[in-house]
């Protein structure tokens, strides 16, 4: 399967995590990482499964390198109808009132333009045990699992 | 692309700026020399005790070591066991960055008094860095000076109950020294207006949990600005009924600390109207820092090649605190980083014959990456009640286990 791995960051442990789902999955599947800030929603390619990895900031807010992304989507509303996705948040429990409302917001926005969510969001706290590959892995190849049954294996 | 580097300063500077130099470049001769046994400079000594979940980038640091190849020169400082000039003809490129650390003085009359303590002096003792000076007698009713995160981090600590430092790092002697300060009250006072305080609205909101405090904003006033609003809003969102009180002023320039004895009674400030006397038992700031002594740092960027890119001089950089002053946090300081590592690999010039970590390597009482490995899992194995770590507080002590 075509797999993009897109990233929203700050202090870098999204994109850390990233690469980390991008080597546990590369053996298997046609692998990219990427930046959300590099790129364009309105180039997102159906044949591919896209998996967001994004934190949270500021007040439940999207990381700096996410905000581009969801900026041209607001500005571009692109119909992501053909699209699929699936994400996985980074965020603190610190901060109760808004533990990952950053890739919420994420989710939503590629909801809102019509992409259709595979599997939970799953969420990681910094403040924690457990070890954001820790919880990434198993969700990857579930999700992975579920988009192959879901895009055919064509893709 | 090959080449040796050495940064000075193995902060998150240092360490995002290998991550980014070692990411582009794998065959880089990477190596981070700093004064302390110890890695991660602020991110170890000033983000919070009970900011684990910041601290976590360490995480990322570790691989820069690990996987990447990073060597670490711990307990090397430079001015002291090494100079620069040594360094510069050792390395194809040198970056300094090693932070500010000086806690900016007040500069006005009785700044001087006992009494009267900077926020890195106190943080520095409470996170037990292992130069810090002893924990002082703040008194009753301590006064803070500032209103940036570092001065509601120090805040925090101190309005916090016992128990509300569960999870954290701070360690035995900060904590009772906490449990026992008998303060009853603290005032926090800024220069400007509340929507313009520099804190994130996040850090006041935070002080909402605390059980042990009652709050008293005074004058937070009105903002047009969503952002000023959002700190207005996060002031008059604080609540509780605890035992100490936490006064919020605003509006108030310092002008002189008053004091008895050589002990401080009293602050007082310039107001929009007149003047204002605070009773206080202690004044802590938390007003910005200095850069150490140690390094010539103003002569360095006043005849930088390019100051705003970090390039100082051929084969020389700063980056972090270091070269933008004592502002922003970790993912600036990260930007910074990949932006000067992209410089440094335009600039870089190779020189074979230049020894490189050679002329460090031997030295007496250095701790690599595999010696602060070991302190690490010393300071992570037996937990204390309630600890995630347990600090290894002395340089002879981190040495020793080093070894
Ligand atoms: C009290 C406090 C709390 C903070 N809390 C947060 C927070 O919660 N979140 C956040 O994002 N940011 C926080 N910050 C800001 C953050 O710590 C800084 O942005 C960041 O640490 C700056 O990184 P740096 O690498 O430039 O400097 P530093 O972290 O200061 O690292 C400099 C390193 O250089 C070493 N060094 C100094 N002089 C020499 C020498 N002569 N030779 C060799 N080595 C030397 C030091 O030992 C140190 O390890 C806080 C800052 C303070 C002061
Ligand atoms: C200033 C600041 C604000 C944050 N705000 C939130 C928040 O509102 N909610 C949350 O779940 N996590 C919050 N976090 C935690 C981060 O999302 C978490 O540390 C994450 O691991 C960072 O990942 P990154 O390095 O990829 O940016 C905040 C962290 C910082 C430093």
């Amino acid at each position: 399967m075509m797999i993009s791995i897109l990233y929203g960051t700050e202090t870098g442990n999204a994109e850390m995590l990233a690469e980390d789902i991008q080597a546990e999955l590369e053996g298997d599947h046609d692998v990219t990482c990427e930046n959300l800030s590099d790129v364009d929603p309105a180039a997102l390619d159906p044949n591919r499964l896209y998996l967001l990895v994004c934190s949270t900031y500021g007040d439940g807010e999207l990381p700096a390198s996410a905000q581009p992304f969801a900026e041209a989507m607001d500005a571009a509303k692109p119909d992501l109808s053909a699209i699929h996705f699936a994400i996985f948040g980074l965020g603190d429990s610190e901060y109760d009132e808004t533990f990952n409302h950053g890739p919420k917001r994420l989710a939503e926005l590629m909801l809102a333009h019509g992409a259709t969510q595979i599997g939970e969001r799953v969420a990681h706290d910094a403040s924690g045990s457990d070890m954001a590959e820790d919880l990434a892995f198993p969700w990857a190849e579930e999700i992975v699992g579920q988009a192959e049954d879901r895009l055919g294996a064509a893709a | 692309m090959t080449g040796k580097i050495a940064i000075v300063g193995a902060g998150p500077s240092g360490c995002y700026l290998a991550q980014a130099l070692l990411k582009a470049a794998p065959e880089l001769e990477v190596d981070i020399v700093d004064a302390l046994p110890v890695p991660y400079g602020l991110v170890r000594y000033g983000v919070a005790a009970d900011h684990q979940g910041t601290k976590g980038v360490t995480r990322q640091f570790a691989r820069v070591f690990e996987r990447q190849g990073a060597r670490f020169f711990g307990n090397l400082k430079l001015g002291r066991d090494v100079d620069l000039d040594a360094l510069r003809a050792a390395y194809d490129v040198v970056v300094l960055a090693t932070g500010m650390s000086v806690d900016r003085p007040l500069g006005i009359p009785g700044d001087d008094l006992r009494g009267v303590y900077g926020a890195g002096r106190l943080t520095r003792a409470l996170y037990e860095h292992p130069d810090a000076e002893a924990l002082p007698d703040l008194g009753a009713h301590p006064l803070i000076v500032g209103n940036g995160n570092v001065a509601i981090d120090l805040l925090r600590l101190l309005a916090k109950a016992p128990d509300e430092f569960a999870g954290s790092d701070l360690g035995p002697g900060p904590s009772g020294w906490l449990a026992k300060s008998g303060i009853e009250t603290i005032t926090i006072t800024g220069r400007s207006a509340a929507a313009r305080a520099k804190f994130d609205p996040v850090m006041v909101k935070e002080l909402g949990k605390l059980t042990g405090v009652r709050f008293d904003v005074v004058d937070a006033g009105d903002s047009d600005d969503p952002a000023g609003a959002k700190k207005i809003e996060a002031l008059a969102g604080l609540s509780g009924t605890g035992a100490r009180t936490v006064t919020f002023r605003f509006g108030l320039t310092p002008a002189e600390v008053i004091g008895q004895d050589g002990e401080v009674r009293a602050m007082r400030f310039a107001t929009a109207t007149g003047e204002e006397t605070l009773p206080c038992t202690s004044v802590l700031t938390a007003i910005g820092f200095d850069p150490s002594p140690d390094l010539p740092r103003d002569v360095l960027l006043a005849g930088a090649t390019d100051a705003e890119a970090g390039a100082l001089a051929p084969g020389l950089y700063a980056t972090g605190w270091f070269r933008r002053g004592p502002r922003g946090t970790i993912p600036e300081n990260r930007a910074d980083a990949q932006a000067l590592a992209a410089r440094i690999l335009d600039d870089i010039d190779p020189d074979l014959e230049k020894p490189g970590r050679a002329v460090l390597d031997g030295r007496a009482e250095l701790v690599d990456y595999d010696g602060w490995c070991r302190i690490d899992a010393a300071e992570t194995e037996a937990l204390p009640d309630g600890r995630c770590r347990a600090k290894i507080t002395t340089r002879a002590e981190m040495v020793r286990i080093a070894k």
